[in-house]
């Protein structure tokens, strides 16, 4: 080989291993087109269906049953205001005492509002759970979007992985439910992305509930070195078979990353029984249990991108004093996992994005049916279903308030690319061609 | 006369050509021929409770009950990566002291029959020569490598979850 021909290809080589490495899934080079704003977000899908009068207009009972002078503030950790303090339902219950007498005392001196970005008046793309969730984690109208079937685009865990790198144990879809298509939002189906750019998921009152104990809790303890050959083997099995990737049905980790889910799935069946998940102190509902098994993947994987699904508040169609309750529970379970990142995660603390949007609002008016106290439940399909709001707050978020009650700011819509600006990757998602036209990151309506 | 004789002749040859004559006993029988799947005609996935019910047969020689079922089922649902799901199932079975797999040391014994069934019991096919060729160096290699750790490979295989 003559001197000229050996530098030359001694250069390309080197060239390659150094650069190689870099490449994206989404074969660009360089991973960001911004600045990172932050490590970590957290977003909060809130809670099944939310009306503005009773959260953040603090209306109570005042608006929505008639009830002269009982207003007040129900979501201390949300919102700032005072707590009503005529027809007390939505507390604890105290023996002696009238039942939901006793408010749960606030968790955070600020709530989460006032540390960030606020944005009392959004308005949501659907009146609907599935497509309301699909808009807040594709951040597109989802107008086509059907039931039972896969996000038709791209989630904002496809766009992280693909545009930013990131591996399937840093992005995590927790849902509450098995029902309501729900385990299908951790991937769309797009083609562009997918499955193999999905999020990791569980649906903890399933898989570490009473099934997920019978099923998965007796498993045996391997290690890294007990697997090694069996994911060898499958590895040989799998090339063999050589499957179309269009008949992928599954979300893939490395070897690596399912060895070390697996190992966090035993684990935490022996936290559980011992007492050990740490739990809100003041509610064990249904959104509480999914809310602490988050925070137990969050310690453990410290994702770079986390969604919890909230749903109890969906009783509203048929009980509003559940509705109330479920609403003061979801504010005390949102705040605890907010200090909970900051008290006990330390790589998380200071570094993280707390997001928090419900995915859809509720009637004007009531339905016919009457609860325990004689109040009317109310549905979701008008358009007071289409008035939500979102809190942001965390690292780089600047303290504002933007829009009212009169003057709408925003749309649901805008939460994934307000997540993309926060990785350096709003240029790729916005070009991505399945954005809603009118969507834009938070941080640019301020 | 003689056209009577010429009659009789007749008739007689007549007689004889649809007279009775020797049945002759033919039986049909079947050669006996293994018959397997090839794995390029999997392209059905199996959903859920299919992979479950099949595996559960397999391991316990026995079916699965309907609660077992339906619990097993909505766990997989609740987990994302479908391979975690189906590796901490099949490690629960394993821990299980009722499972029906050979042992390891019938495993060495007889390792190719060991392949060659194995290959049939999850995949319901013969190994090719390169696989069986494969298996076989790759047990022999590993004196600690365990039937259960081959069958959770083969169980948790793309092609087991096609049909």
């Amino acid at each position: 080989m003559k001197r000229k021909e050996f530098i030359k290809k001694t250069g390309l080589l080197v060239g390659g291993g150094l650069v190689g490495p870099y490449i994206l899934p989404s074969g660009r080079l360089f991973a960001r087109s911004g600045t990172e704003k932050a490590k970590h977000v957290v977003l909060v899908m809130f809670a099944g269906g939310v009306r503005q009068q009773e959260s953040v207009l603090q209306r109570y009972l005042e608006d929505s049953q008639g009830v002269s002078g009982a207003y007040g503030n129900i979501m201390p950790n949300l919102f700032l205001g005072d707590s009503p303090n005529k027809k007390v339902v939505y507390g604890l219950d105290l023996p002696g005492e009238p039942r939901g007498s006793d408010p749960i005392p606030r968790l955070l001196n600020t709530p989460l509002s006032q540390q960030g970005l606020f944005f009392p008046e959004v308005r949501a793309q659907s009146a609907g759970h599935y497509v309301g969730l699909n808009t807040l984690l594709t951040g597109s109208l989802g107008l086509s979007q059907g039931l039972k079937v896969r996000p038709q685009s791209p989630t904002i865990f496809e766009y992280l992985r693909r545009h930013r790198g990131f591996a399937a144990t840093d992005t995590w879809f927790v849902g509450n439910t098995i029902g309501n298509s729900t385990p299908l939002l951790n991937s769309s189906d797009s083609s562009d992305y997918g499955l193999n750019f999905g999020a990791n998921m569980f649906v903890p009152p399933i898989s570490f509930g009473t099934a997920g104990k019978n099923t998965l809790s007796n498993a045996k303890p391997y290690s890294n070195a007990d697997l090694a050959p069996m994911y060898e083997m499958k590895d040989f099995l799998d090339n063999s078979f050589n499957l179309e990737q269009s008949l992928v049905r599954t979300v893939k980790n490395t070897d690596v990353e399912r060895t070390r889910i697996k190992e966090f799935i035993r684990n935490t069946f022996t936290k559980q029984s011992l007492g050990q998940i740490a739990m809100p102190p003041s509610s064990s509902g249904g959104d509480a249990f999914n809310v602490a098994y988050a925070a137990e993947i969050l310690k453990e994987f410290k994702p770079k991108m986390l969604a919890v699904n909230l749903s109890e508040v969906d009783g509203c169609h048929s009980n509003f004093t559940g509705y109330l309750r479920s609403l003061h529970r979801a504010d005390h379970i949102t705040g605890w996992l907010w200090q909970y990142i900051q008290n006990n995660i330390p790589e998380m603390a200071g570094e993280t994005i707390f997001i928090i949007a419900p995915e859809t609002g509720r009637n004007l008016k009531p339905n016919p049916i009457i609860d325990e106290n004689d109040w009317l439940a109310y549905d979701h399909s008008d358009a007071n279903s289409l008035r939500v709001w979102s809190v942001m707050a965390g690292k780089n978020v600047p303290n504002r308030k933007v829009g009212s009650e009169s003057s709408p700011v925003g749309r649901l819509t805008d939460i994934v690319p307000t997540i993309a600006d926060i990785f350096g990757i709003y240029d790729d998602v916005m070009q991505s061609g399945y954005i809603d036209s009118q969507a834009t990151s938070q941080f640019l309506r301020v | 006369m003689r056209s009577f004789k010429i009659l009789n002749i007749i008739i007689l040859i007549s007689i004889a050509s649809i007279s009775c004559s020797r049945e002759i006993d033919v039986q049909y029988q079947l050669n006996e021929v293994d018959v397997f799947e090839a794995k390029s005609q999997k392209i059905k996935a199996k959903n859920e409770a299919e992979y479950i019910s099949i595996l559960y047969t397999n391991l316990f020689q026995q079916a699965i009950s309907p609660v077992q079922l339906f619990q097993s089922q909505n766990v997989l649902y609740s987990i994302g990566d479908q391979n975690v799901a189906k590796e901490m199932l099949l490690s629960n079975y394993f821990n299980r002291t009722d499972i029906q797999i050979p042992s390891d040391i019938e495993m060495r014994l007889n390792l190719e029959k060991f392949i060659i069934d194995t290959y049939k019991r999850f995949l319901l096919r013969l190994p090719s020569e390169g696989e069986k060729s494969y298996f076989m160096r790759y047990i022999q290699a590993r004196p600690n490598l365990s039937v259960e750790m081959v069958y959770t490979a083969f169980a948790a295989s793309d092609e087991y979850n096609f049909y």
